[in-house]
């Protein structure tokens, strides 16, 4: 078992930078403190650890951030200052945005398996700036409910609240066509969470113009051939894949339940419906990329608009650091996608 | 170079604000970004330490559990030293006393037996509490509220540029805009007492904002019930005195600011449970003089006598009356040379920091004199606003925010009595901040990172507070307060806020000698 080890641990190192690898390490084995066996977890000890960080209305690299409840859901707004003529020295909110140029507004679900993490959580905070000033866009996270202390439907409920205020707020819309121009988007179980909503926006008749799913959670009952080739290799493994869903699906459920499984024995069939364009980006050293590789040809298949980024060399986590190429070509492809003229 | 990949140099040690990336001592700007404070320099030893625990965490599964959930976890920021005490707890299997259970702190409001699996049973995510629906300030439908806001900051800003005729027909718009708004809640309510506040600066700047001294009894004590942050401060520093005070049999409190004395029964019965016996207790409560003749800290000192002598608590009282803290001399706290003493403030240092250039700074005089108290502990709960500052447009805005933020806290109460008056404890800290100059404006409030470096310069150094206090700050938050109350840990301190923002900071510290530790915890402490 101790040489086992040794070599996974050897693996990670090569592939990441040294600030990455500690960052990521840190957060799995904090996380393995965290999850108990018998399916409980220590939220006490999870917020302690936690690092969060403060809205702030002043802007900071272009960007600044102000909370909003919106029925007892925190939601964390980015936004680029737009300057006021009369008050130089203020920023304005909830200043409309322009009403010749398009603004995405980006709803972006964070990640952490659906137990870890939250909207204020200082590496989200830190990505949804980043997103701001990439795309020039309006990001709103949303602090969903999380698992297991509230498991399915909870964090797709918060998110298609979180959904309906952003596309009744006039202050939101933007362009010639004065509409929400919005986006959903998300990492592991926030990339989820987007599909999930964007299939319940899509059911209500509500137009979502593209989903981001970055390395977003999917799985299965069966075990595919990246998990097994993968598992431990690069900071996650199977058995906590496993202890996540079980902790957010229903109980009794198994992880062929269409939340975990989209497109498996119990999908809804996407065809035919006004799905929005996904971008899907999978890294090559993510133990599910079967699962999210699934989940592309299932959009494909269903005759769905999909885009797939997959980068053979990165793991999970690329994207928090902006230390690495890959970090710096999804951001490029995220902006093309939510600022192509189609 | 080393296993591990190369990253983009340009990105992997520079933070978007410091300038020259490859210095030694400079921290990590990257993991700074994402919470963790470590050196560039450090980087190594880290990920070889994080590589070590996992191999013993691995081959140890069940210590894990332990490390879990009796281990107590201190400030996570500094992850070198967080790594560490993981390994040093799995290195040496002492059991911790950290179950709820075992804990023999009882605070006055909390009913006993604290056990630790009905408290992960009946902890939800989000409370199913009843409360209204509450919006941070600038997140409001109505187009007036927001025009309010806007006026408030013009006004505000002519104040400070001197152009009262201006300042002046805006209080009378505004007052004219409060009646198409809501003045019940949220935005409507605060600005109302901000309007008030400016009216008073402009036309009446010599009116005091204080009331008596009995009036400020009342408006604290309705305080105290209606929204949790005294009883969070106090709490909180019982719990780190305790923990300093373990092992001493001659203890000694010095509490800069009496009141009804509502912090000690909970202290005192907590010492009387201490396993092996309580300590002699001495407490010495500092209170402005009485103004009608009555001595009532020996009042408030009498009763601590009765309770502690009802739980076998030998005890000593002695009230020091002083109209300001730097009045106060320290051979008149009489501390004896064998005691342990703890030095206890609750929102009472930021009154120190008016500076009359005449005398030397009263904070620095203060901080100077607890310094040679030798105290085991000095506990200081500040409110986390940043009310000091030079400009007055910057005070007046921050303040807008945070009392908008206190306020839609106290919408959450339930006791309509003790919220009212609730308010007009903080009307009149409204009033402070934005009327007064001098040193009439002793509301002074800073922001934790400037306490910090205050007391850090003053020659004090962080005693941090761990996940045991912060979890049971969480839990009787649960238990007896609306949901949207949020505890936070912040580089060894904790605060308590309102949803994200945080309101009020407990710290805890110890006077340098030149031999220790850049920080401690508390049980680290030796006689």
């Amino acid at each position: 078992m101790a040489g086992s080890n040794e070599v996974n641990l050897n693996e990670s190192k090569r592939v990441v930078p040294l600030n990455t690898w500690i960052l990521i390490s840190n957060f799995k084995l904090a996380y393995n403190l965290l999850r108990r066996p018998d399916g409980t977890f220590n939220r006490h000890l999870a917020e302690f650890l936690d690092r969060k960080v403060l809205a702030n209305r002043t802007p900071v690299d272009g960007v600044f951030s102000f909370d909003v409840i919106v029925d007892r859901l925190l939601c964390r707004i980015y936004r680029p200052p737009s300057v006021d003529e009369a008050h130089p020295g203020m920023v304005e909110l909830e200043r409309p945005l322009s009403t010749t140029e398009v603004v995405p507004v980006i709803i972006f679900f964070h990640g952490g398996s659906f137990a870890h993490s939250s909207a204020n959580s200082a590496i989200y905070d830190t990505l949804c700036r980043r997103l701001v000033g990439n795309c020039k866009a309006v990001v709103v996270s949303v602090n969903y409910r999380r698992a297991p202390e509230n498991r399915y439907p909870c964090a797709y409920d918060d998110g298609w609240a979180a959904l309906q205020w952003v596309n009744s707020r006039p202050w939101l819309q933007s362009g010639t066509d004065s509409k929400v121009h919005v986006y959903l988007a998300g990492d592991s179980s926030g990339g989820n969470i987007a599909h999930h909503v964007a299939v319940r926006a899509v059911e209500s008749g509500m137009e979502i113009l593209g989903n981001i799913l970055l390395n977003p959670m999917f799985g299965g009952q069966e075990r595919t051939a990246s998990e097994t080739r993968l598992d431990g290799k690069y900071f996650v493994t199977i058995q906590d894949r496993d202890w996540y869903w079980r902790a957010f699906l229903p109980e009794g459920e198994d992880r062929n339940h269409r939340a975990c499984n989209p497109f498996g024995p119990n999908s809804i069939c996407l065809e035919g419906l006004n799905f929005p364009k996904s971008l899907v980006v999978v890294a090559g050293l993510d133990l599910v990329q079967d699962w999210q590789l699934a989940y592309v040809e299932g959009l494909k298949k269903a005759g769905q608009d999909v885009k797939l980024i997959y980068l053979e060399q990165a793991t999970i986590g690329f994207y928090l650091l902006p230390n690495n190429d890959h970090f710096y070509s999804v951001m490029g492809e995220i902006n093309d996608f939510v600022n192509s003229n189609c | 170079m080393g296993p591990y990949k190369s990253g983009i140099s340009a990105g992997s040690s520079s933070s978007s604000s410091s300038s020259c990336a490859g210095k030694q001592s400079e921290i990590d700007g990257l993991l700074s970004g994402a919470g963790y404070k470590v050196r560039s320099s450090d980087l190594r030893q880290v990920a070889h330490r994080l590589e070590r625990l996992e191999t013993v965490m691995v081959n140890a599964p069940a210590e894990i559990s332990q490390l879990a959930s009796e281990a107590v976890h201190y400030n996570p920021s500094d992850l070198a030293s967080w790594v560490d005490s993981m390994l040093s707890e799995l290195n040496q299997p002492v059991p911790m006393s950290s179950d709820l259970s075992d804990l023999p702190y009882i605070d006055g409001f909390v009913a006993p037996a604290l056990h630790q699996t009905v408290l992960s049973e009946g902890w939800t995510e989000q409370n199913t509490h009843e409360q209204q629906q509450l919006t941070v300030v600038t997140a409001v439908e109505e187009d007036s509220a927001i025009r309010l806001v806007h006026l408030l900051m013009t006004c505000a800003e002519s104040v400070q540029r001197g152009e009262l005729g201006l300042a002046g027909s805006l209080i009378e718009e505004m007052r004219g805009l409060l009646t198409s708004v809501n003045t019940e809640c949220g935005i409507g309510k605060v600005a109302g007492y901000f309007i008030d506040a400016l009216s008073r600066r402009l036309f009446s700047p010599l009116a005091v904002c204080a009331g008596s001294s009995l009036e400020s009894d009342i408006l604290y004590h309705h305080f105290y019930e209606a929204c949790p942050y005294l009883k969070f401060a106090h709490f909180t520093a019982n719990q780190a005195i305790l923990e300093a005070f373990d092992g001493h049999d001659c203890v000694h409190v010095v509490d800069f600011s009496l009141m009804h004395g509502l912090q000690w029964p909970a202290l005192i019965q907590a010492l009387a449970l201490r396993p092996g016996g309580p300590p002699l207790l001495r407490l010495t409560g500092i209170g402005p003089p009485s103004p009608d003749g009555r001595d009532s800290l020996r009042e408030i000192g009498l009763r601590l006598a009765e309770l502690a002598r009802s739980v076998n608590v030998r005890f000593a009282f002695r009230g020091v009356a002083a109209s300001r803290l730097d009045d106060v001399k320290p051979w008149m706290l009489q501390v004896g040379p064998r005691e342990a003493v703890a030095v206890n403030s609750i929102m009472q240092l930021h009154r120190l920091l008016g500076s009359d250039s005449s005398r030397v700074s009263p904070i620095d005089s203060v901080l100077g004199w607890i310094r040679s108290l030798n105290p085991k502990i000095v506990t200081v709960v500040e409110q986390e606003a940043n009310h000091n500052q030079p400009e007055f447009l910057d005070r007046f805005t921050e303040a807008l925010y945070y009392y908008s933020t206190m306020f839609d806290s106290l919408e959450a109460c339930s006791l309509q009595l003790e919220k009212s008056v609730a308010e007009m404890y903080m009307q009149r800290e409204i009033c402070n901040v934005v009327c007064c100059e001098g040193s009439a404006r002793v509301e002074r409030h800073e922001p934790l990172a400037k306490w910090r470096a205050r007391l850090n310069g003053a020659g004090f150094r962080p005693l941090h507070l761990g996940s045991n206090a912060f979890k049971q700050a969480s839990i009787l938050l649960t238990l007896f307060s609306a949901a949207g109350y949020c505890v936070e840990e912040n580089e060894g301190c904790l605060t308590l806020g309102w949803h994200s923002r945080p309101l009020i900071a407990a710290s805890a510290w110890q006077a340098v000698s030149d031999t220790s530790a850049p920080f401690g915890r508390i049980k680290d402490n030796l006689l």
